[in-house]
């Protein structure tokens, strides 16, 4: 009983690793309707560029911290500008769906994102060849001890922190003007631009936020392991996805929910089926979220519901 | 030109050859208005089933990619019974689970029979060694070239003809705007669900000869990677004929990989001009329009 309470334990507090990553991919797709597969590429290379400055300038923790928050919120204002600034122009729907079809702009979009992916990991990859980089760490080893279960605090607070986060973020879209404002341009472009929003501006900031926060995450879970290497790109774009995915894509709150659900999935299969066993079963959990029958009227849910 | 540099050029357009079939299955579900990051699970699959049958059922080759083939075709077509009905992104990350999906059981799959030169079989993550059928039948590299550009040619000869064709028209008419098309009274499911099997048969029967062409294959080989390369080869080279997806992997394959231009920075260089590219011919370079001013100036002149 208490290997299993401890199981479920590991699980949620990895989730909250989960959620803070897929909180940027979700609310990009919240704005713009458009997947950005080159988000894990920008948190990686902006991990690289922290790396880099640790390792030659020997810079402290809190430096590389904003450094890696900065060039991701630029990063990703490149990306922005490259590929999907001009994807949306046309993108005059009304609120329909929430995922358009595969409309000729939509595989676009996808398409170069993913150019840019490679384009942003080749680039990491030039600037630190080894595929082991030293990141600086804040990892505490010491284990807290809660009656019978152990909980490490340094991943207790990235849990929290990015459930902190996430509820956050979610009330102020839902309570302030300015997120009013990025909700309704995400609604419905023109009725948006009609009553005198600067569209155009608020989804390229919301996009350069929301790589800040690819940022946030990639900092805070690097220094947790202190290294980095070429897979975390990879990493990042699909634990993001899964967690991102599973609480409905878009949804601010519903990524908290994935997340955790992704963290206790993969916990309980790893002590099932090792490994492999914990891959395979967060695949398989998004393969039958996507696919199954109470998705019709999930989408009719999500397409009535505000994001946020 | 020495002898090396004969056997390179080969094994070079071998890839190019194969890497293309792969292109073109990507196409044809970028036809239809899919995106699939998934095809190289088909890729993988048919590299196996061939291998299998030929490597521990000696037999003969091209019945071995034939069943590659219909093994992939069929998963392919199981995979899209219950997602073909989602959203196009949806549709993407779907068929994207699938593919690791695929690759993670393969690499735990282990299934060896004994031959005289020891176990032969998938081995799990080790891989599957010793498909050795072209080296035990004394076909050399050439050979294999001509066998793998005869199937090219077939394959893009079927599917130029289709394009004249009202399946070609349906298919063509689905991608662009499927409400419109079901309105035509073209049943939209059914041609995806088609685009989708000969899209998975095309996949394997390039995995296939892949098999052969390496004699040896392993689950990493076939990461997300593969198919997202598939995709942009597509992309790039045009969805106006079946030829664009083959300038794809011509522009990366045979140009900017095989020159070494650019070295270590061969995918900034191609990942950079393909986003700027893409932003102003969002269908790649042979879309429809060109194809079809093309095809209109070529008959002009030769009736002049």
């Amino acid at each position: 009983m208490t290997d299993l309470l401890q199981l479920v334990v590991d699980g949620l507090i990895d989730g909250g690793a989960y959620a803070l990553i897929g909180l940027g991919l979700s609310l990009t797709f919240g704005s713009l309707r458009r997947l950005n597969l080159a988000y894990g590429a920008t948190a990686m290379l902006a991990a690289y560029l922290g790396a880099w400055l640790y390792a030659t300038q020997q810079a402290p923790a809190w430096l590389v911290a904003v450094t890696v928050i900065v060039a991701a919120t630029l990063i990703g204002w490149y990306v922005e500008r490259l590929c999907f600034a001009c994807t949306t122009q046309d993108a005059t729907q009304a609120r329909g769906a929430p995922v358009a079809g595969a409309d000729g702009r939509e595989v676009v979009a996808l398409a170069s994102s993913f150019a840019i992916w490679m384009q942003l990991e080749q680039l990491a990859v030039n600037l630190l060849p080894r595929h082991l980089n030293a990141f600086p760490s804040l990892a505490v080893s010491q284990d807290w001890q809660l009656g019978e279960l152990m909980v490490r605090p340094d991943r207790m607070g990235l849990a929290v922190m990015a459930a902190a986060l996430t509820l956050g973020l979610a009330a102020w879209l839902e309570r302030s003007r300015i997120g009013l404002s990025w909700r309704a341009s995400a609604d419905h472009r023109i009725a948006a631009h009609l009553v005198g929003m600067p569209v155009e501006r608020l989804q390229t900031v919301g996009f350069a936020a929301a790589c800040a926060l690819s940022g946030l995450a990639a900092f805070s879970i690097l220094s947790l392991d202190g290294q980095v290497t070429p897979m975390f790109g990879m990493w990042a774009l699909l634990k993001g996805l899964v967690a991102a995915m599973l609480g409905g894509l878009g949804s601010v709150r519903g990524v908290l929910w994935g997340g955790l659900l992704l963290g206790l999935v993969e916990s309980l299969a790893q002590a099932s089926f090792g490994a492999q066993g914990r891959e395979f079963a967060s695949y398989a959990l998004l393969f039958v979220v996507l696919v199954a029958p109470w998705r019709r009227s999930r989408e009719r849910f999500l397409a009535t519901a505000v994001p946020g | 030109m020495n002898d090396a540099m004969v056997q390179h050029l080969i094994g070079l357009s071998s890839d190019m050859a194969i890497m293309s079939l792969l292109a073109l299955s990507a196409y044809l579900l970028l036809l239809v208005g899919r995106v699939s990051f998934g095809q190289q699970a088909f890729f993988g699959l048919g590299a196996y089933a061939s291998g299998i049958l030929s490597a521990m059922f000696h037999a003969p080759l091209l019945l071995a990619l034939g069943f590659g083939m219909m093994f992939g075709a069929l998963c392919s077509w199981l995979l899209a019974m219950p997602t073909m009905t989602l959203s196009g992104l949806h549709y993407a990350v779907a068929t994207l689970a699938f593919g690791e999906m695929a690759r993670i059981v393969l690499s735990g799959w282990q299934w060896q029979v004994s031959s005289p030169d020891g176990p032969v079989g998938p081995a799990g993550i080790e891989g599957f060694r010793d498909i050795r059928w072209l080296l035990e039948h004394d076909i050399t590299p050439a050979h294999f070239l001509g066998l793998t550009l005869a199937i090219l040619a077939l394959v893009l000869v079927v599917l130029m003809r289709t394009e004249r064709t009202r399946l070609g028209v349906a298919l063509r008419m689905t991608g662009q705007d499927d409400t419109l098309a079901a309105t035509q009274g073209i049943d939209v499911s059914q041609v995806r669900l088609f685009a989708a099997a000969v899209a998975g048969a095309l996949a394997a029967l390039g995995g296939g000869l892949y098999a052969h062409r390496t004699t040896y294959i392993e689950p990493a080989l076939f990461d997300p990677m593969l198919g997202v390369h598939a995709v942009g080869y597509a992309l790039l080279g045009g969805l106006g004929t079946a030829l664009g997806p083959l300038v794809g992997v011509m522009f990366d394959l045979g140009l900017l990989d095989a020159t070494h231009l650019f070295s270590g920075w061969r995918m900034v260089v191609f990942g950079g001009l393909l986003a700027l590219f893409l932003r102003w011919r969002p269908r790649g370079l042979l879309d429809e329009q060109l194809v079809h001013w093309l095809s209109q100036t070529l008959k002009w002149k030769v009736r002049a």
